[in-house]
């Protein structure tokens, strides 16, 4: 009897000890090598001189940044900036001085110390300071850091940014992927094929087109850091292949941006085990008239064209709903600057679908075309499977209201050279901004000499107030200009926004920490990730 | 063909009047597209993308809500341009060759044998694929880019048909009488070459298709919006697979049933037309 | 028959000659350049930086001199560096050959077991059920695009056992049997295609040796069937197949461009498709060369082989 009670105690105890541990979250194990996927090889190892997600996320391992966007956050903003090779920093001289303070136990994967002279090194030689001998073949972000004027490195553990003029975004660029330090020993032509960072993995073996090895670091400077013992990126370049391979267990995760929802739900439901975990990025779908063409400085032109695709159904049908409505910033929860839902239904495109057409129709009336005089287009995109897709939906929609719209494939080899030059009447393009921030977006996509302002809108009173929102400080203030920013750039018809998308990360359940933010370009450090198997 | 002869042909070979049988609704498919199709085939419908196989979408919608029935149907007119006009634009400019350096010899045929050694040495796929890279993707160029690795298939028959023939005792005859080069070349041995031609065009009009679709799913084929088989396989069915099985099944089965139709024909007609490629029906 | 060696063996040569030439050409044809592409990525393109890119890369000189330049590399062993990757083509390209070369075997191997022994059994039972449904089967082989059948094959094995072959190379002397399991799928498909040709080829050749007369003589005296078929008719129709497997070769390294990207075998054709699209000129000028000389070499092999197997074939005329 007494037995029976004793066990029936001990089994109680026992079960809500088990039960105490479950709940709680478990310690992390270090160990083991994760399988990540990429769709093609990184057209180089040099991030500085890229601007893609494929350089980014295979190669955010090797590096450190000053600081980043917190990895365990979900959304990245201001207040979820931590440090990393800066320990510390503040604002001086009322917000035109960024002081960061370095830490002291920090070497190359090469063992050198590192000190404040490769990170002034860095970021002279991506703004093209004055003087400086070093350039990069391709560099992508001058623009970043445009608001410079010098950096100073009074003693090896500090670095001063001293600006033009107040610039409160500028950290959110430093805390981005796009911004690792590079050693100032090591030519940055040497780095486009290898990578020597001071992060918590080390480059082990390349085999090109293939995979790429990374092995963890023993002295990263992050004690317990990283977990892992190394990751696999893998390249498989078949998209059906690669979901095969992430639900037959051979993949533990995919490629950031793999945005197809319907296959991530199909492969979710065989494979119940799968944990799928969505988020909306910024990276957006637009559609926009060339502004250098004269018929397109019609006003109710561009607001006919506007009005005719029907935002809603785009989403649903040629993203599937992997994507969300929204003005040029990734809108709310998701992002911190974006319009909301109300503000958005204002906006030509996102309202009834059978009213707008009509009025679409009437306006094209108005400007002059109907049955016997059609407008004729022609929409460009890239020779991309999933870009036609989204253009065949775009044409589509303008054929509804009467205009003869036809498709032109570009390779995308040579469409940037063919946007720059401004050989098109409307094109419809994808673009990942590295930041959720107005500065990031609107000085690349809007500013009349902005050199990846494709649709080559150019409106002085918009530049003025583009310049005004980056420097206020008090940023209820700047959320309000940036709205009215976002606002007039859709009513003026700029650059037709039709979605932001979302991804649709579909993991397996051992794989702990790592969490998806709203930028795909600032979350693949790795530091923190762990295998629970 | 005579009526008598079609009836014969019939009878003799089963299979090949089913796969002439065949092509034949396939042309009639393209030619009434219009009437035959139930819906626009580029046109997007949100509210029904992915959608079964149903009375209204009889194979199923797409992901942009285009019905996959009518753009199969649509797609036939693509393909059949693009496999007969391939086909034959390769075999009429591999049979003007052959005919020259088979009638001429000399020079001629050697050097045409060595640039048509160069042709065929490449495997066909890839000369395509890097044709089809140089130029602009368009229905005309897909086809040029198809058709130069058929030109020295044709080629080689067409001159191995002359070099028998010119050896006939008409042929000589002809020119005992002071009758021209190119007339003989053109009146007299031209028409003998004819049944080899027709083996030709209709054996490589399948392998064009099948090309087609393989630079399609390699992303140099066709553009949109013209709705090619090839092209219905590559742009979301890998992706949609899963669960929209019919985005897969349906365009590539009939890609394999046309292909399919066209080898019965082809073998047939070989049997029928070139009896020295030996009577054995391989079907 | 040294003189006909001779013969062939500069035939060939002046055949890869112009095949450079041309392949030569056509890549520098494709609009955009490697410039243009790295240009690309990040958006817009800077032409000053541009033109000194293409210099610095050799790309500026006039089209004649590149190619003189390209051939002066490859006749000192060397074959220029990836754009793509920055390192030498040849490390890029080796590690690649055996994979495609190991598939392509294989794929042989399954075309000529399946070719054969279909063509035979259907050659024997002649205008029987099983005679046509072989043909059926055979010919359906010949109709289906290699990829379609291989995006079936790997939506079959996912959906009905929840698995895929290995989506990295595992090499044999890691694992043999993922190794083997890897290879297997692939070579199905790019075999099963490939085995029409041969059944065809087998199937009238064996119709054809068995009306000879010492077929008849070997039945007459009481061989088992099996026997004659196997042992007398197979062996004399062997010739035509020789042939056309040399054929097959060129036919199937098609095959394996799309079939590599559907199973993501890091092989030479999956990488060739690359190198085109990324105006990789080093990589892919080299990748077709290879390409050309393994058929060029095959096809001169067959040819021999012919000539040694069947002693009617007289050297020394053309």
């Amino acid at each position: 009897m007494c037995r029976q009670i004793y066990r029936l105690i001990f089994s109680v105890v026992f079960s809500a000890l088990l039960a105490a541990s479950a709940s709680a979250a478990p310690a992390p194990k270090a160990g083991g090598v994760l399988n990540a996927t990429l769709i093609e090889a990184p057209p180089s190892f040099s991030i500085h001189e890229e601007a893609t997600v494929g350089a980014v996320w295979p190669v955010m391992p090797c590096y450190n940044n000053l600081v980043l966007f917190d990895p365990l956050k979900k959304q990245e903003s201001l207040d979820s900036i931590i440090p990393e090779l800066a320990e510390k920093w503040t604002l001086q001289d009322g917000g035109k001085s960024l002081v960061f303070f370095l830490r002291k136990d920090v070497k190359w994967h090469d063992g050198r110390p590192f000190t404040s002279q490769d990170v002034k090194h860095t970021f002279d030689v991506v703004r093209e300071a004055p003087g400086i001998a070093t350039k990069l073949r391709v560099n992508p972000r001058q623009l970043w850091y445009e608001n410079v004027a010098s950096i100073d490195a009074p003693d090896p553990t500090t670095v001063a940014f001293r600006l033009k003029k107040a610039q409160p975004s500028l950290i959110l660029m430093l805390a981005s992927g796009y911004s690792p330090v590079y050693p100032a020993h090591v030519p940055p032509a040497e780095l486009r094929t290898k990578c020597m960072g001071t992060g918590p993995f080390k480059l082990k073996e390349v085999r090109p087109g293939e995979l790429i090895d990374y092995v963890r670091n023993p002295d990263y400077f992050v004690k317990g850091r990283p977990y892992l013992d190394g990751i696999r990126y893998t390249i498989i370049k078949d998209r059906s292949t690669r979901y095969s391979a992430i639900q037959a267990g051979r993949q533990d995760v995919p490629y950031p941006l793999e945005i197809a929802k319907t296959i991530a739900e199909t492969v979710k439901k065989s494979a119940p085990h799968l944990v799928l975990i969505d988020s909306a990025t910024n990276v957006y779908d637009s559609f926009f008239v060339n502004h250098s063409r004269p018929m397109f400085a019609d006003a109710k032109l561009r607001t006919a064209l506007n009005l005719a695709v029907d935002r809603s159904g785009y989403i649903k049908a040629a993203r599937q709903g992997a994507a969300v409505a929204g003005g040029v910033m990734l809108p709310p929860p998701y992002g911190v600057w974006g319009l909301s839902a109300a503000e958005q239904a204002k906006i030509p495109g996102f309202g009834d679908a059978a009213k707008q057409k009509a009025e679409a129709r009437k306006l094209l009336a108005e400007a002059g075309y109907g049955p016997s005089k059609p407008l004729k287009l022609t929409v460009s995109t890239r020779a991309i499977p999933s870009y036609v897709e989204m253009t065949s939906y775009v044409v589509d929609q303008l054929r509804q209201v009467g205009i003869d719209a036809t498709i032109e494939q570009i390779e995308t080899g040579v469409w940037h050279a063919k946007m720059t030059r401004r050989e098109f009447d409307l094109a419809v393009d994808q673009t990942g901004i590295g930041v959720d921030d107005p500065d990031a977006r609107f000085f690349e996509g809007y500013k009349c000499a902005s050199p990846r302002n494709y649709s080559a809108y150019c409106n002085k009173e918009i530049d003025a107030m583009i310049d005004k929102q980056s420097e206020i400080i008090e940023q209820k203030k700047r959320l309000d200009l940036v709205h009215e920013i976002d606002k007039r750039l859709q009513l003026d018809g700029a650059r037709f926004m039709l979605g932001h998308s979302k991804e649709y990360v579909l993991m397996q359940p051992y794989v702990r920490n790592l969490v998806p933010h709203q930028s795909v370009y600032n979350y693949g450090r790795m530091q923190e990730v762990w295998l629970d198997k | 063909m005579s009526a008598g002869n079609f009836l014969n042909f019939c009878r003799r070979e089963p299979l090949g009047a089913l796969g002439g049988l065949l092509i034949l609704l396939m042309v009639l498919t393209a030619v009434f597209a219009d009437v035959l199709a139930t819906h626009d085939p580029i046109c997007t419908d949100a509210e029904h993308t992915l959608a079964r196989p149903t009375a209204s979408h009889r194979l199923g919608t797409d992901n942009l809500g285009r019905d996959i029935y009518s753009r199969i149907v649509y797609g036939a007119r693509v393909s059949l341009m693009v496999g007969l006009g391939s086909a034959l634009l390769g075999a009429a400019l591999g049979a003007v060759i052959g005919l020259l350096s088979g009638y001429c010899g000399g020079w001629v045929d050697l050097f045409a044998q060595r640039v048509m050694e160069i042709l065929q040495g490449l495997p066909l796929l890839i000369l395509a694929l890097v044709m089809a890279a140089a130029l602009k993707p368009s229905v005309g160029n897909v086809m040029i880019a198809i058709s130069v690795p058929i030109i020295p298939m044709a080629e080689r028959v067409i001159r191995g048909s002359v070099l028998a023939i010119r050896e006939f005792a008409y042929i000589e005859a002809a020119r005992a009488l002071g009758v021209g080069h190119l007339s003989i070349a053109f009146r007299h041995i031209l028409p003998n070459t004819i049944g080899p031609f027709i083996v030709l065009t209709t054996a490589q009009f399948g392998s064009a298709i099948l090309v087609e679709a393989a630079l399609s799913f390699l992303g140099l084929g066709i553009p949109e919006p013209w709705p090619s088989w090839g092209r219905m396989l590559s742009v979301s069915a890998a992706e949609f697979a899963q669960k929209a099985p019919w985005l897969v099944i349906f365009p590539g089965t009939a890609i394999s049933l046309v292909v399919f139709a066209s080898n019965l024909l082809g073998d047939a007609l070989r049997d029928t037309l070139d009896p020295r490629l030996g009577r054995e029906r391989s079907l | 028959m040294f003189v006909y060696l001779l013969q062939r063996l500069a035939t060939a040569v002046l055949t890869l000659f112009g095949m450079s030439v041309l392949i030569f050409v056509l890549l520098r044809v494709v609009p955009g350049d490697i410039v243009d592409i790295i240009f690309s990525s990040a958006g817009f393109v800077n032409p000053a930086a541009k033109a000194e890119l293409a210099r610095e890369m050799g790309l500026d000189r006039p089209v004649a001199i590149q190619y003189v330049r390209w051939l002066k590399d490859v006749a000192r062993g060397d074959l220029g560096k990836s754009y793509r990757y920055d390192v030498p083509a040849w490390q890029v390209v080796k590690p690649r050959i055996p994979v495609t070369v190991e598939l392509a075997l294989l794929a042989i191997l399954i075309a000529v077991a399946l070719g054969v022994f279909t063509g035979v059994v259907s050659a024997a039972r002649q205008d029987s059920a099983l005679d046509y449904a072989l043909r059926f089967f055979s010919l359906a082989g010949l109709s289906m695009p290699s990829f379609w059948l291989g995006m079936l094959i790997i939506l079959a094995l996912v959906s009905w056992a929840g698995w895929v072959p290995a989506m990295t190379y595992v090499s044999p002397f890691q694992d043999l049997r993922a190794h083997f399991l890897q290879f297997i799928f692939p070579a199905l498909a790019v075999g099963y295609r490939g085995s029409a040709l041969i059944m065809r080829i087998t199937r009238s050749a064996m119709l054809e040796v068995m009306r000879e007369d010492y077929i008849r003589t070997a039945r007459a005296k009481g061989l088992r069937e099996r026997a004659v078929i196997f042992g007398h008719a197979l062996a004399n129709a062997m010739l035509p197949i020789i042939t056309v497997i040399g054929f097959e070769f060129a036919f199937m390294i098609g095959g394996l461009v799309v079939t590599e990207t559907v199973f993501n075998l890091p092989g030479v054709a999956r990488y060739l498709v690359d190198a085109i699209l990324w105006r990789d000129y080093p990589v892919a000028q080299n990748l077709v060369m290879l390409i050309a000389v393994a058929v060029v070499t095959v096809n001169l092999s067959v040819d021999l082989l012919y000539g040694y197997l069947d002693p009617r074939i007289r050297y020394g005329t053309r």
